[in-house]
């Protein structure tokens, strides 16, 4: 590796640092997609299909265009190019053609001076489609017979995944309990605060396209506007602006970004579209309906010796990152314990239903649920304390998975003594009353995907840094924060590497025509690829400039560092000189220093040779274990969850209160699965595409978060850090399950588990009782 | 930018007489009140009335007046005061918890209890956009042929889902209504009917002035199971007023919202009287309930849980308040 | 009544005091508050979060209460007091809400921190030092979906005890 971790130095102070744009946020500064200026922009509207599955027999949209204030129209007919995230499933069309596959799915949009205008236009289009049975359930898509949604696509099979890594048959023959349980996990959604928008400005004198998105990936962005609008990237320039949250939702180009484009580019002018919720929702590309059955083998005293399992996805319309999360489901039951023999068999099946895609967790959180919900299970069977299974099955770092994932660091074994001491597991876990339990699970996640979706070989971040005669620092990165801190993470690496105050850094992130490309908020890869390229920028800027220090002090270069923003002797002699000084300096003979660092994974860290084998390679994992406690109340089946512990294992804490942010956030969006949160559709129709009827939790029904740091030093992490994001989030359902599963003996198998769903499983024990007692003839 | 609004008007009348007035006119007008059902359903394009009659602008139903015989309230208090309100609060505790109870705090900041009384029934079919709507084919409540919830019936099931209700039903209370025909007054609980589409038994000019509770104090409370517990309409609320004797229960009205297209008062529970607060008179009560509600497909919580809920709910509140009854006698 | 002021374009004139200065301004009856701090005065820190009353990032303060101002007409708050989360810093310097929020994380991606500090300022007008149960109970419609609301209410109750 070309960066080793240097001293590993806390930033100062060691509690952490605000975010370096907080201050924009709390006064209401800070400009997101629909605060942009915007006076005089078009207002685009997007028509979309009333109908699940059909064909589209006439789109006629004349009179719409002949409206007063309309400027611009735009249909299938006006972008003939696929557009999708993997260059290997590409299957979607800005607007429809041919064929719709969703209720929802854009069919034609509009511009025109005003939200009344547009609105009237939609209404003058005249859509006529001829339908075809739609296929709302994974049931009704694979049976015989069944429509296909994509000629190409047998069964409605997006993709099959077969893998099988070691023997699972002599795993379970030597097992001493063998257990299997079908779980089922509802379609949940990012449901991120801030709406999708978009502005897009096209000036026809130039021919070149703005766009301002509330994208996590500007990059795919930019290639999918230039594909489907047959430009050259070069005359494209694609901002983000502040972004309300993502979680996912936002890391492929979405249909109304370029669809906003496509009218921009009609009107030659500057449109602006603002989803509303209900559209926002319909976007989706988030969590798929999930079927999941398992089967694990346990000996006596615990040891994990085969595990087998089959997952159906409901994958909605079209491929979107399908192929990715079928895989991950699959890949990442590796890499959290030590499992002899794994047998994996995915299905990701296309429905009449808008398109999931990658949400925080991708693909690992519904089949990590049923895995440690089954044995939770065969623990209690077995008479083993939770923990006690979970030490007995750890993994010793470095190792390389069964299915060739690298596992370089491993702070489980501390997370688990950690959350162990800190909910005083030992003490009252049994001893509690009735109706109240405690729960536990672990969890894990990559610190960014080893292999990057568009393979290219170039590096996989790219940080420049440019230093002028002010004596300033400029970072100058793609990486797009959207409120998860990257831009201030990017500072601290920088300041903490150069040695100077993280005030002197100044960040620009996210647009194209002044930031290197990167490709983007996802898979918790900024941390690790961008930090590790931000300071080997910073590395080389220090060099410069101690080469500089050293010329003026009359030193070796070798004896000089820079601390605190001095330059000095490390063997204390009394001459020093200040950072302005020293970059003054360094700018003899050269002007304006710009410098460039880079990150790359190393081939051997990009995953097994086997088909699909790249996904759930990463550099590093992170580890988490929680406990949760609830209580729940018999007669309405709601549970309360009283209090979580949760300890992660990130690597090393770059920024604490931003790393303990992150873990109470994913927790927290673990619990709004495991308790409340769900699509429902009804005959194909988004029944709850609003936050009232889709619930997000509030702050009364949120617990207090007991979130622990747990430092393993990842060798090759940015000062040892891993990700923080993502990994703590599949542990909450789990933890929550196995909690209700001590507070009353239930077995809950589907999420969310939401009061009915506990009712009934109330009433499912009362009748096993009952059937148990009554042979026996033993009932008090 | 938000999507449009209809276009309307909005009168600000100072009088009941003006507001009523405006509210016979031609033409279709409607009461705004605090606005946060009215103007959601405006938003989503389910109603479209060429003129709001702001309710604001008369003072006196912004107020609360206390006598020995009664409680007065007027139509415009808003929910946060009544919240908040001593005096009510010690009086009817069932009217309190029923306030808080309602959406979250900004919207108690604007809602009243007349708008809380009149607010629209509701229906998963119902509440959407306008697209939504038309693609799934406009229902009866909307003007359509067939009711998706219960396709064979002719009747709409939208439920009811207001907490005060069932509070002032339990409560007794009395409603003054001013309407183009005079001034009259009637039970709460007579202000409704079993009919998602037309609910309320006031015509369109008729105007809810105050609400009346008599004062005599009785032991009240208000249950509502919800899957938030902020920022969410009941699945079923549950209020239950008594009284005891001698440990045994004088007087019991156990009214309930959010299961029907009314609120309602539990009936029979006059066989319930006389008799000690114990597991068998519970079991009764649950009885008496999950026969009267009827929960339909509404909602997307299964209706079997609302009917379940809805009973121990009612079990609930009529163990506690017997219970606190009994500790008073003690 | 309210229709005296009426133009002849449908509009009349609206006289608010917006973060504490006095304005007049053309509205149409059928326009939202929290479009005309928007789009009619340019306060965009003010946001839209859902489709009506659903998520509180529209939250201001009228005469000093916690409203959405997407479920509120323009023309009601005539004569009224309105403040918005650009009229807290006065002078420029951050209220102790701001600062709290800032440096205790109380915002990630910052959409809903508007709305929440406006929420949890008309909570310390009226409750100097509420308990942590009545900060939930103040903030219960502002959702948030970064910090799973730790944090919040850390800023919440350090910006109380800053007092
Ligand atoms: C997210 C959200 C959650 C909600 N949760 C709940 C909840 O949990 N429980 C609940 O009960 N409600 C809830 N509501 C609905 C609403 O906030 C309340 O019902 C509120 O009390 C309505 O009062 P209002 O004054 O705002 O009524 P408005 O919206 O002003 O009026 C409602 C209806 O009543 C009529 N009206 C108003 N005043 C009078 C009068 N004096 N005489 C005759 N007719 C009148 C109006 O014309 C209109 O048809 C929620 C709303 C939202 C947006
Ligand atoms: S109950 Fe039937 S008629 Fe009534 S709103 Fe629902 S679908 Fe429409
Ligand atoms: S914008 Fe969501 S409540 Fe106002
Ligand atoms: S900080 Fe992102 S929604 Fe609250």
């Amino acid at each position: 590796m070309h960066n080793a971790p240097p001293g590993r130095r806390r930033p100062t102070p060691a509690a952490g640092v605000p975010l370096i744009d907080g201050i924009d946020k709390v006064t209401g500064r800070a400009r997101y997609t629909a605060d942009l200026e915007h006076r005089g922009a078009l207002v685009g509207r997007i028509l979309r299909s009333p109908v699940g599955h059909g064909e589209i027999l006439r789109l006629d949209v004349t009179r719409a265009r002949r409206l007063e204030g309309v400027v611009a129209v735009v249909t299938g007919e006006d972008c003939r190019h696929t557009y999708g995230v993997l260059p290997v499933a590409m299957n979607e069309y800005p607007l429809a053609r041919g064929k719709v596959r969703y209720r929802g799915e854009p069919v034609a949009a509009v511009a025109a001076i005003d939200a009344e205008t547009a609105a009237r236009a939609l209404a003058l289009i005249e859509l006529e489609v001829r339908e075809l049975p739609a296929h709302y359930d994974t049931a009704s898509a694979r049976a015989p017979g069944a429509v296909l949604l994509h000629e190409d696509r047998p069964g409605n099979i997006e993709r099959a995944v077969h893998h099988v890594f070691g023997d699972p048959a002599a795993g379970f023959a030597t097992a001493d309990l063998v257990r299997e349980a079908c779980i089922d996990c509802a379609e949940v959604n990012h449901a991120q605060i801030e709406p999708h928008a978009a502005l897009a400005e096209y000036d026809p004198q130039t021919a070149r396209l703005t766009m301002q998105s509330v994208s996590q990936v500007t990059f795919y962005l930019h290639l999918m506007l230039a594909r489907c609008l047959q430009m050259e990237e070069s005359r494209i320039r694609v901002i983000k602006p502040f972004v309300g949250g993502g979680f996912g939702a936002r890391v492929e180009a979405l249909n109304f970004e370029i669809v906003t484009a496509m009218l921009a580019r009609a009107a030659e002018g500057r449109v602006l579209m603002e989803l509303t919720r209900e559209e926002t929702f319909i976007t989706h590309r988030a969590r798929p309906q999930t079927s999941v059955r398992i089967k694990l083998g346990l000996t006596r005293d615990g040891r994990l010796t085969a595990c087998e399992c089959e997952v159906v996805q409901r994958g909605g319309a079209y491929a979107g990152y399908g192929i990715i999360t079928i895989l991950y489901a699959g890949a990442l039951l590796h890499g959290l314990y030590d499992i002899p023999a794994v047998k994996y068999d995915g299905y990701r099946v296309y429905t009449n239903l808008p398109p999931c895609g990658a949400m925080r967790g991708h693909g690992s959180v519904d089949t990590r649920h049923a895995f440690e919900v089954l044995l939770d299970r065969m623990a209690r069977e077995l008479g083993l304390d939770p923990f006690a299974v979970r030490r007995r099955n750890l993994l010793v770092a470095p190792t390389r998975t069964l299915n060739e994932l690298a596992v370089n660091s491993y702070g489980l074994a501390d997370c688990l003594d950690r959350v162990e001491e800190a909910s005083g597991w030992r003490g009252r876990r049994g001893h509690l009353p009735r109706g109240k339990g405690l729960g536990m699970a672990c969890s894990h996640y990559v610190s960014g995907a080893a292999k990057p979706i568009h393979w290219t070989g170039e590096p996989h971040a790219v940080v420049n840094l440019k230093l002028d005669w002010d004596g300033s620092v400029t970072a100058l990165t793609g990486a797009a924060d959207i409120g998860q801190g990257s831009s201030t993470m990017v500072a601290i690496a920088v300041a903490e590497t150069l040695g100077v105050p993280i005030e002197r850094i100044r960040v620009v992130a996210g647009d194209s025509a002044t930031t290197p490309k990167d490709n983007g908020a996802y898979s918790s890869r900024i941390t690790f690829m961008v930090g590790n390229a931000a300071i080997d920028a910073a590395r080389r800027l220090k060099k410069l400039l101690i080469a500089a220090a050293a010329h003026k002090l009359g030193e070796d270069p070798e004896n000089l560092d820079c601390l605190g923003g001095l330059f000095g002797s490390t063997r204390a002699t009394q001459t020093t000189l200040s950072f302005a000084d020293a970059a003054k300096a360094a700018l003899v003979n050269e002007g304006t220093l710009t410098v460039k660092g880079t990150f790359t994974c190393p081939p051997e860290a990009q995953g097994g040779k086997h088909k699909g084998g790249a996904v759930g390679s990463t550099m590093g994992f992170s580890y988490g274990a929680q406990v949760v406690e609830v209580s729940v109340d018999e007669a309405t089946g709601r549970i309360v969850v009283e209090r979580v512990w949760i300890a992660l294992d990130c690597g090393f804490a770059i920024n604490p209160l931003a790393v303990r942010g992150q873990i109470e956030g994913s927790v927290w969006m673990g619990m709004g699965q495991a308790l409340m949160e769900e699509t429902r559709y009804l005959d194909g129709m988004p029944a709850h595409a609003s936050l009232l009827e889709y619930h997000v939790p509030t702050s009364v029904d949120s617990p207090p978060i007991e979130a622990y740091i747990v430092e393993s030093i990842d060798p090759n992490g940015p000062f040892g850090a891993k990700e923080t994001s993502e990994g703590a989030l599949a542990g909450f359902a789990p933890a929550l399950i196995a909690a209700v599963a001590d507070a009353l003996d239930v077995d809950l198998d589907q999420l969310p588990a939401t009061p009915d769903r506990v009712m009934d499983a109330l009433v499912a024990r009362r009748r096993r009782q009952r059937l148990q007692h009554q042979p026996a003839g033993d009932a008090k | 930018m938000t999507a449009p609004l209809p276009p309307f008007r909005v009168l600000r009348p100072q009088a009941i007489e003006a507001a009523v007035a405006a509210g016979a006119a031609p033409g279709g007008a409607r009461y705004l009140a605090g606005g946060t059902d009215l103007l959601v359903n405006l938003r989503r394009g389910l109603l479209a009335p060429a003129v709001l009659i702001d309710l604001g602008g008369i003072a006196e139903f912004a107020d609360i007046r206390c006598t020995d015989q009664r409680t007065r309230i007027g139509s415009g208090v808003t929910l946060a005061r009544l919240a908040t309100d001593p005096a009510v609060g010690a009086r009817h505790p069932a009217l309190r918890a029923a306030a808080v109870a309602v959406a979250a705090p900004g919207h108690r900041n604007l809602a009243t209890i007349g708008g809380n009384l009149c607010a629209d029934t509701r229906c998963i079919y119902y509440n959407q956009s306008e697209w939504w709507r038309r693609a799934n084919g406009i229902c009866l409540k909307s003007g359509g042929e067939i009711c998706h919830v219960a396709p064979e019936g002719k009747r709409c099931h939208a439920a009811f889902s207001g907490d005060l209700a069932p509070a002032l039903i339990a409560l007794d209370a009395v409603a003054e209504i001013a309407g183009p025909g005079g001034r009259r007054r009637i039970a709460c609980a007579d202000l409704y009917a079993e009919d998602g589409r037309a609910h309320l038994q006031l015509g369109g000019a008729d105007l809810i002035t105050a609400i009346e509770l008599p004062a005599e104090p009785v032991r009240s409370g208000y249950l509502k199971e919800r899957v938030r517990q902020a920022f969410d309409f009941p699945l079923a609320g549950v209020a239950v007023a008594l009284a005891t004797e001698t440990g045994r229960l004088s007087m019991l009205r156990v009214a309930i919202t959010g299961t029907n297209s009314r609120p309602f008062l539990v009936e029979n529970t006059a066989a319930l009287l006389g008799r000690a607060v114990d597991e068998e008179l519970l079991g009764q009560l649950d009885k008496l309930v999950q026969k009267q509600v009827r929960p339909m497909r509404t909602t997307l919580t299964p209706a079997g849980y609302r009917r379940i809920v809805a009973a121990a709910l009612a079990r609930r509140l009529l163990a506690s308040l017997g219970a606190s009854a009994a500790a008073s006698v003690a | 009544m309210l229709d005296d002021g009426r133009s002849t374009r449908g509009k009349r004139i609206l006289r608010v005091r917006l973060n504490g200065l006095w304005r007049e301004d053309a509205v149409a009856d059928n326009q939202l508050l929290v479009d005309y701090l928007r789009e009619s005065v340019g306060l965009t820190g003010t946001k839209t979060g859902c489709d009506g009353g659903e998520c509180g990032a529209c939250t201001v303060l009228l005469d000093d209460q916690a409203i959405p101002a997407c479920l509120t007409l323009a023309v009601r708050c005539e004569g009224r007091s309105i403040e918005t989360i650009e009229g807290l810093a006065a002078g420029g310097r951050l209220n102790r809400l701001q600062r709290a929020f800032h440096e205790h994380l109380g915002t990630q991606c910052g959409f809903c921190t508007p709305g929440m500090i406006m929420a949890a300022e008309a909570l310390l007008r009226r409750q100097p030092a509420p308990s942590d149960q009545q900060i939930r109970e103040a903030l219960a419609g502002n959702l948030c979906r970064c910090t799973g609301y730790v944090k919040i209410l850390e800023s919440v109750r350090a910006a109380a005890a800053d007092a």
